[in-house]
């Protein structure tokens, strides 16, 4: 049976683990999807439900894990908007 | 390449080395003589270099005079950088900037009031989060991931169930980076 703490690690080890993905996309989406799919399910009373819902939580964090590695290996350039505006001290 | 061709080339080769093989015996000779000349040399070079403003290496300068190149070096570097250091504000990323209770309180309050679901004017140290700001327990985690990092460090789940209030982060990150005034 998983408990309330078991989720709430598991939200935030999702969290965690989905802001290291290289990929821009991917990592707005997954972070997205996390908290819609705990909000949606937060009203979630059967605990057989909750339990199918908690492994596939474990399944996707294992996923995000899999597919960070690879992002790592096949990398991109990073896109426009993710570049941040690096200060210069001549710039003022 | 002819036979008479190889020959002159081996007597042409013959011939350099020979003088060669004789002034190995006078080397020894003239080294001495050279040790010598090193010797009676260096007073000479130094009034030289005195007079000219020539630099000569091999010629053993005194302390003084390697006080003064390095001094004089130095405050023309000074002078040469003095403006640009002044002007020029050098941020090391390595340390951390100092903390105090005071800003440590200040930028808890900023990452809070940045966070979209709660609502700045409601914001107080000692609101709760959950009665008072509203936020559910979700909410209550990604605040606490804010608060990693905005301060560099994790905050383990047992730890953070208890950080309920905006008082309790900051009391809780003080204690962690040993800020006591």
């Amino acid at each position: 049976m998983s408990t309330r703490r078991q989720a709430i690690t598991l939200y935030r080890n999702l969290l965690r683990e989905s802001e290291k993905l290289p990929s821009y996309n991917f990592r707005m989406y997954a972070a997205r999807k996390i908290r819609d799919t705990f909000r949606a399910n937060r009203s979630t009373r059967d605990y057989a439900e909750i339990d199918r819902q908690m492994a596939e939580g474990q399944q996707n964090l294992e996923l995000i894990r899999r597919q960070v590695i690879i992002g790592h290996l096949y990398s991109a350039d990073k896109l426009v908007i993710e570049n941040k505006k690096t200060l210069k001290p001549s710039d003022d | 390449m002819s036979f008479t061709q190889i020959a002159r080339s081996c007597s042409r080769l013959a011939a350099t080395l020979a003088p060669r093989r004789v002034a190995s015996g006078i080397l020894i000779q003239s080294q001495a003589s050279r040790m010598m000349h090193r010797i009676a040399v260096p007073s000479m070079t130094s009034q030289l270099s005195q007079k000219f403003g020539v630099r000569s290496y091999s010629a053993k300068s005194t302390i003084e005079d390697i006080k003064f190149r390095v001094l004089k070096v130095v405050s023309a570097y000074d002078k040469e950088c003095r403006g640009r250091w002044q002007t020029q504000l050098v941020r090391r990323y390595s340390a951390k900037p100092p903390l105090s209770l005071k800003l440590i309180n200040e930028r808890v309050l900023l990452v809070l009031k940045l966070y979209d679901k709660i609502d700045p004017s409601k914001l107080n140290v000692e609101s709760h989060f959950i009665n008072d700001l509203g936020l559910d327990s979700l909410d209550h985690v990604e605040v606490i991931m804010a608060m990693e990092d905005e301060f560099g460090f994790e905050i383990p789940d047992s730890d953070a169930e208890k950080l309920l209030k905006p008082a309790d982060i900051i009391k809780y990150v003080a204690d962690k980076e040993d800020v006591y005034e």
